[in-house]
């Protein structure tokens, strides 16, 4: 506006300026975001029965339809549970995805149903809810794998691309572990009860998915396994877990389904204007200011520190010596002693003037090291005792002393010769 | 932009609509016309950022007084002003408590008039304050929402130091005029000067007769003499880390500034000229060449920003300082303290350099906490205090001791009594003929 203005707060311009680098990088952001989202989604078709991608596998259906198997999509457990029957096989393509509780159902309904069950690389949670018995035994790496099994279709098929997941079967009966070591198996054929056709196999195990895909189908014995494990019935039921589950039902409600509408749309109104309040209160008149702090150091601390270290190193002697020495520069004056005299001078001064023996004198300005905490305590209480009767004596300090050093701190301190009255 | 509270009260009130018609169109209904009306509100506010802002007032104040800033806020608009405005100076500015309910008020300014608000600065340290900012918030006519802004307005108040002993002065210049009064008259001897000739009178000493003045004229003429003025007065502030010490709640350099700042009262006073240097490692003020009226001004202008630093004062660099200030004969005043370490391994070897040129006082402010500590009876932990307390006292007094058989004058008193202590001192000399 003019020159002379004193506002520094932004203008519009200012902060559409100082605002927009970040906005433009938040721009890219999101649209880099969305575009990723968009070009990665799904997860390429992963076992589909209808997906043409390398891990889809719509080739196999297509082999399978030429055979005339009927290859049925299914999204939940519930309407793989309806469309089971007998002649039809259910392929479980991600069993870690189903609720355990649903795969128990599953295994419920097939063996009610005369089916087949083929799971696809379960995890310990599935194998158990399916094959009881069966463990999980590491993984292996993905490979072409020989038969090496009893199993009628895995040895009319020869090699094949197996691994992933490896199956313990030692402890169950009349299960062939095929593509695998002994009973260590990547591809595990449970309730194999006719060994001459295999066609009545109750439940597969799949290690890996690899030999079902578009991409590995065409390779060795690929195709020959996977169309004599999924085209041994009519039906083939496809069941691709599409996230749609409903969850178990519960009989309890809480307390918002309780709560009628319009209570909680009020609460949401409640919500609104708590943000409301929140802008209100967030909002300063202005920023706070700093305070350049000044140096905050008691000049007594060191003193103080002193007085610590006495104590804890239990110094009786050198403490009873500060506060005898105190007392001696203080009784000098009053007695009539020079402060440099020495001690036994004093004691008989400070003897003669109080009438006390002056051994007692003695032992209290010059004695020993106070035995323990107390006796310094009560040879502090004495020490006062001694200089208050020495200063009530009538004539205390009326002899001429020299500048006592000993004064009170407060003592103004005395200029090194007083003032001459007058000159000659 | 700012909200206010009633924006968030109707909408708390609109929750009975969100009751009636349950749904997002009710809660649409009660937000989407709220913040219509507050964006209308923040478009019929005045505008902050036009606004035109002056200061003036107060440029000095004493610590402990009150300081009275005008702010002078300008309406250019056609819309009338209703703001908070908020004048920002650092947290020390204010009398304790005040720095919220002080720095805000509240003001309606009417389309292109101008209104004066006065801020009241009560600042409790020394130093200089400096006024921050200027926030303001504009409310809109319907008193949902406003416009806020800043302005800098640039403003600094000098914090003098307290000068508490001012309370002293004149007690010691009523000494001062005595000390005057009594040596003006016949008294003659080292530290007075030749002050007129005058006709003698019965009972002047007739030692004091000027023979050859009495002879020029035609009665008998005596003279009389005063005490000496124009004497050199050079005050020395340590400024390092035992400085910085506090006893009660003021550290050591503030009490030795009250004794200064006396005792540049007292000597501009007494016609003699006084000098100042802080020094720590380096100089950190001096003060040369005022004399008369303009002293205590400038002295109390230069100690205004000083503050104690946390480093080991040089006392070798110190004392040359001193001696590079007092070119002649002077009074020199040092403000240490009289911790023995610090004075027997510093000061002491380097100061018979200046005691050979000049005549030299140390003032030091004792610590009225240590008397307490060594009165203390009765526990483990007083007797202990006690002792430690009696053998600072003891080693004080024999730096004490020390300093006065170098020919030194000690003051050591508590921070109350030791401008006046330090004051008796100098008149105590001038009387003697020392200076």
């Amino acid at each position: 506006m003019s020159a002379t203005t004193t506002a520094v707060s932004p203008d519009s311009r200012a902060l559409w300026r100082g605002g927009r680098g970040p906005l433009l990088g938040v721009v890219v952001v999101l649209v880099a975001g969305v575009l990723l989202a968009v070009l990665r989604s799904g997860d390429g078709g992963a076992l589909r029965h209808d997906s043409p991608t390398p891990a889809g596998a719509l080739a196999l259906t297509t082999l399978l339809a030429e055979e005339g198997i009927r290859t049925t999509p299914v999204g939940t457990a519930a309407e793989a549970g309806r469309a089971l029957g007998p002649d039809t096989t259910l392929l479980v393509a991600f069993p870690n995805a189903v609720p355990p509780s649903r795969l128990t159902d599953l295994r419920r309904e097939a063996a009610r149903a005369d089916a087949r069950l083929v799971l696809v690389s379960p995890g310990e949670g599935a194998v158990h809810r399916i094959a009881p018995g069966v463990e999980l035994a590491g993984e292996a790496e993905v490979d072409e794998r020989q038969p090496g099994c009893a199993d009628p279709t895995a040895r009319r098929a020869g090699g094949a691309t197996l691994g992933g997941r490896v199956f313990d079967l030692s402890a169950v009966e009349g299960a062939a572990a095929c593509y695998g070591q002994g009973s260590l198996g990547t591809l595990a054929v449970l309730g194999a009860t006719d060994g001459t056709d295999g066609t009545r196999a109750a439940t597969v195990l799949l290690g890996s998915p690899e030999f079902l895909t578009n991409d590995a189908l065409a390779d060795d014995g690929n195709a020959a396994l996977a169309m004599g494990l999924l085209g041994a019935t009519e039906k083939l039921l496809w069941y691709v877990p599409d996230g749609s589950e409903p969850p178990p039902e519960q009989d309890e409600q809480s307390l918002l389904d309780l709560t009628g509408d319009n209570w909680r749309w009020a609460a949401g109104q409640l919500v609104v204007a708590v943000l409301f309040a929140a802008v209100w209160r967030m909002r300063r008149l202005g920023p706070a200011v700093p305070e350049r702090l000044p140096v905050r150091i008691r000049a007594a601390e060191t003193t103080e520190g002193r007085a610590r270290l006495y104590h804890r190193a239990g110094a009786r002697g050198r403490a009873a010596d500060a506060l005898r020495e105190s007392t001696r520069a203080r009784l000098a004056p009053l007695v009539g002693v020079r402060p440099s005299a020495p001690v036994s001078e004093l004691v008989r001064a400070v003897g003669d003037r109080t009438g006390r023996p002056s051994a007692e004198v003695e032992a209290l300005l010059a004695g020993p090291e106070p035995a323990d905490d107390p006796a310094l305590i009560a040879l502090a209480d004495d020490l006062d005792t001694l200089r208050e009767h020495v200063a009530q004596l009538p004539g205390a300090g009326a002899r001429p002393s020299p500048a006592p050093p000993s004064q009170p701190p407060a003592d103004p301190g005395r200029p090194p010769a007083p003032p001459k009255k007058d000159t000659p | 932009m700012a909200l206010s509270g009633r924006a968030a009260l109707v909408a708390a009130l609109g929750a009975v609509v969100a009751w009636l018609v349950p749904g997002w169109q009710g809660i649409a209904l009660v937000t989407v016309p709220l913040l219509l009306v507050v964006l209308l509100d923040v478009a019929l506010a005045a505008p902050v950022r036009s606004l035109r802002l002056q200061r003036s007032g107060a440029t000095t104040v004493r610590q402990g007084d009150e300081a009275h800033v005008d702010l002078t806020i300008t309406n250019p608009s056609n819309r009338s002003l209703r703001a908070e405005v908020r004048d920002a100076w650092p947290p020390s500015s204010w009398a304790p408590g005040t720095s919220y309910d002080g720095s805000r008020q509240s003001l309606t300014v009417p389309p292109g008039e101008r209104r004066r608000l006065t801020t009241v600065l009560a600042p409790t340290r020394r130093g200089e304050r400096r006024a921050e900012v200027v926030a303001i918030r504009s409310h809109g006519p319907l008193g949902f929402a406003a416009r806020q802004g800043r302005h800098r307005v640039p403003w600094s108040v000098q914090v003098l130091p307290p000068f508490a002993a001012r309370k002293h002065l004149p007690a010691k210049l009523a000494r001062l005029r005595e000390l005057d009064g009594r040596t003006s008259v016949l008294i003659r001897g080292e530290g007075t000067e030749f002050d007129s000739l005058r006709p003698y009178v019965a009972g002047d000493d007739v030692r004091s007769i000027d023979w050859r003045a009495t002879a020029r004229q035609s009665e008998v003429t005596i003279r009389t003499w005063r005490p000496e003025r124009d004497r050199h007065l050079l005050l020395v502030l340590d400024t390092g880390r035992t400085a910085a010490g506090r006893v009660g709640d003021v550290p050591r350099l503030d009490a030795s500034m009250d004794a200064a700042l006396l005792l540049t009262a007292l000597a501009s006073r007494a016609g003699d000229r006084v000098d100042l240097v802080a020094h720590d490692r380096t100089t950190r003020v001096s003060v040369q060449g005022h004399s008369g009226r303009d002293v205590l001004p400038a002295v109390t202008r230069a100690l205004t920003p000083l503050e104690p630093r946390l480093v080991e004062t040089d006392p070798r660099s110190l004392v040359a300082a001193a001696l590079a200030a007092a070119p002649r004969r002077s009074l020199v005043v040092l403000f240490t303290s009289l911790d023995s370490g610090v004075l027997e391994e510093g000061l002491l070897p380097v100061l018979p350099r200046l005691v050979q040129r000049h005549t030299v006082v140390v003032a030091s402010v004792a610590d009225p906490g240590i008397e307490e500590m060594t009165a203390g009876r009765g526990t483990v932990t007083a007797v202990y205090g006690a002792a430690a307390a009696a053998r600072l006292t003891a080693e004080r007094h024999r730096a004490a001791e020390l300093l006065r058989r170098l020919g030194v004058t000690v003051v050591d008193a508590a921070p109350d009594r030791l401008p006046p202590s330090l004051a008796d001192a100098y008149l105590s000399l001038k009387a003697a003929g020392k200076l």
